[in-house]
């Protein structure tokens, strides 16, 4: 099978609890190697997207092939994923070596197969030296470890972490979040993480699938998923923004004018003159003084807050509206609060999304 | 920070508190090595004699089998019936779970002499009058509370999140709940049904209404003894029944741990 087959090919997934719909209709298709994750506030239906590939919540339509064969309705014993539980789930009456070995031993394989697997799992995440430990003498990123050599010690044809490094503390999150894509990328694994931190999902993702009330809203890389939301939602959930209502006057060739209580913008975006929308830029877009042919508009300084690489600049635009800017350390002039300014940012930059879809 | 004075009254307090405790059982120990009928400090020598008539007492092995068959077979019920409840209490989602949690274990809060009167009456009211079977069945009442608590705790901490895990590693739900649930609560199980088998075997006020001349639980004809003739065989019997207690929260101990007997967490 080729490095770009599709590995992972899930289509029309759905999933209702009761009255509640959980998933709707959920396309996602994964390429071998690939490393995806699923990013939503609580209640999105990632978890359940998740679950549903692993076997262990079957979805009510739709099907998921896993490695070319349909495995919609296998049982999750017979599926072969390995799946990183949130607190771990690691058996405590086994020990580090114990879990590790439990997918295979179950599995029948030789013993001399299974002490090398261990092995050489183990010292995969580092471990090596803690084979024989009682599980609750680890501490908890040692556990989580432990969680990730389970799993993979199966070889399984896709790896399912369910917000696997919320439980460790901020520092250790971080580490482990850089650690973990370059192990995952080693052995080649394909892997889908569920998460509702946009920082893990931009650093630890080929691509993003933004989640909201059990729909994928996109599914893009992490640089275009900041650059090009397509959603007020994914623009919402993912990085700051400065964002203005208004009410569209002239629509061309995929731009629209929007008249907004800072003055006239213009904007990406396909809407029918009269429309209520949403227009937003990202803060670092936006570069102190006028600049004719962009975007601009004025304001004085409610707070400016340094943040070491970077300030960023809130600014009270009138009207309700405001504008977000962020200027890079480089820059020269950084306004003082009560001053004020006017702030310009290009109108490819600038996107118009409708204004009902707001959370 | 507690001072010197504080931790030394706190460790005189606890050693009393045992002495006085376990005195008592030592003196019984040693009265049972008496060479004579009247126990006398200091012994004047020691003697087995009192354990060789032990089994001589007029009726004690049918007490004896009579006991250990009520309290082997309503622990075996018991294990099973409580640890179903606990599954369904716990798991579930039964409405009115906790109340009915609470209403299992109510016979413990209960004292025996009234639980004893009250099945006494009413299994004369319904006409349940065989000996063995009413015992039984009195006994599964006294013994079942400990097993549902001590059931209902432990699947209360136990995480199915495990289950899962085992079955994305390869396990059907059978095997899962064989190769991890049953591991995990092992414990619970075995220590339940100690605490079980114990309470039935001793068991005096419950028993005391339901057994007639001919079927007397140990306890029961333990007592009838001291009345006819106190001499130290009874000591001796004491004894070894509370040397084989030790040795089965010895086992259990190696086995699971004490510490767990109290539902204090590992």
């Amino acid at each position: 099978m080729s490095e770009a087959a599709p590995h992972l090919v899930i289509s029309g997934v759905s999933k209702r609890y009761g009255a509640a719909t959980v998933l709707e209709r959920v396309d996602l298709t994964i390429r071998r190697g690939e490393l995806v994750t699923l990013l939503g506030p609580s209640g999105c239906g990632k978890t359940t997207l998740l679950r549903a590939i692993a076997g262990l919540a079957p979805p009510d339509t739709g099907t998921i092939a896993l490695a070319g064969r349909d495995v919609t309705h296998v049982p999750p014993h017979r599926r072969n994923v390995g799946v990183v539980f949130q607190n771990y789930a690691l058996f405590p009456h086994l020990t580090v070596a114990g879990n590790v070995a439990f997918g295979l031993k179950v599995r029948g394989t030789p013993k001399a197969e299974i002490d090398l697997a261990v092995r050489r799992a183990l010292a995969l995440v580092k471990l090596g030296h803690l084979g024989g430990r009682r599980i609750s003498a680890l501490s908890g990123g040692q556990q989580q470890r432990v969680a990730l050599a389970r799993a993979i010690a199966v070889e399984p044809d896709v790896l399912l972490f369910d917000e696997a490094l919320s439980a460790l503390d901020r520092k250790l999150r971080e580490e482990m979040q850089v650690e973990l894509r370059r192990l995952l990328q080693e052995v080649k694994a394909t892997a889908i993480f569920v998460t509702h931190d946009q920082d893990e999902a931009l650093t630890m993702s080929d691509r993003v699938a933004v989640m909201n009330k059990g729909r994928i809203e996109q599914l893009a890389a992490p640089r275009e998923l900041y650059a090009r939301p397509a959603s007020l939602f994914a623009l919402n959930f993912v990085g700051l923004s400065t964002r203005i209502a208004g009410q569209v006057v002239g629509a061309q060739d995929g731009m629209v004018e929007v008249v907004t209580p800072v003055g006239r913008l213009s904007a990406r975006g396909a809407f029918q003159p009269g429309a209520s929308v949403i227009v937003a830029t990202r803060p670092e877009q936006l570069r102190l003084g006028a600049d004719a042919g962009a975007n601009s508009a004025a304001g004085r300084v409610r707070s400016v807050v340094f943040q070491g690489s970077r300030t960023l600049v809130d600014v009270d635009a009138g009207a309700g509206a405001s504008l977000l800017a962020e200027l890079s350390g480089r820059e020269a002039e950084v306004p003082r609060v009560h001053d004020e300014v006017r702030f310009a940012w290009p109108v490819a930059e600038t996107f118009a999304f409708a204004a009902e879809a707001a959370p | 920070m507690m001072t010197r004075a504080a931790i030394v009254v706190c460790w005189v307090l606890a050693i009393g508190l045992a002495l006085f405790l376990v005195l008592p059982l030592a003196v019984i120990a040693a009265a049972s090595f008496s060479p004579t009928p009247v126990f006398d400090l200091p012994l004047s020598g020691a003697s087995l004699r009192w354990y060789g008539r032990i089994g001589r007492l007029d009726g004690f092995w049918p007490s004896l089998f009579l006991s250990l068959q009520i309290a082997l077979l309503s622990t075996a019920l018991s294990l099973v019936a409580g640890t179903l409840a606990a599954i369904a209490i716990a798991r579930g989602k039964l409405p009115g779970a906790t109340a009915l949690g609470t209403l299992l274990v109510s016979p413990l809060m209960m004292p025996g002499l009234v639980l004893g009167i009250a099945l006494l009456q009413y299994f004369r009211m319904i006409g349940f009058t065989a000996t063995w079977s009413a015992l039984l069945v009195a006994h599964l009442v006294v013994t079942l509370p400990y097993v549902a608590r001590t059931m209902i705790a432990g699947l209360s901490r136990f995480d199915f999140t495990l289950i899962e895990a085992a079955r994305t590693l390869g396990c059907t739900y059978a095997g899962s709940v064989i190769r991890v649930m049953v591991p995990a609560l092992a414990p619970s199980f075995l220590i339940s049904g100690l605490f079980s088998l114990l309470a039935s075997f001793d068991n005096y006020p419950v028993s005391i209404f339901l057994t007639d001349v001919r079927s007397k639980t140990l306890p029961i004809r333990m007592l009838q003894y001291i009345e006819e003739a106190p001499d130290p065989t009874l000591a001796a019997l004491s004894t070894l029944i509370l040397a084989g207690t030790l040795v089965l929260l010895l086992i259990s101990d190696r086995l699971v741990g004490l510490h767990r007997m109290a539902g204090t967490a590992d």
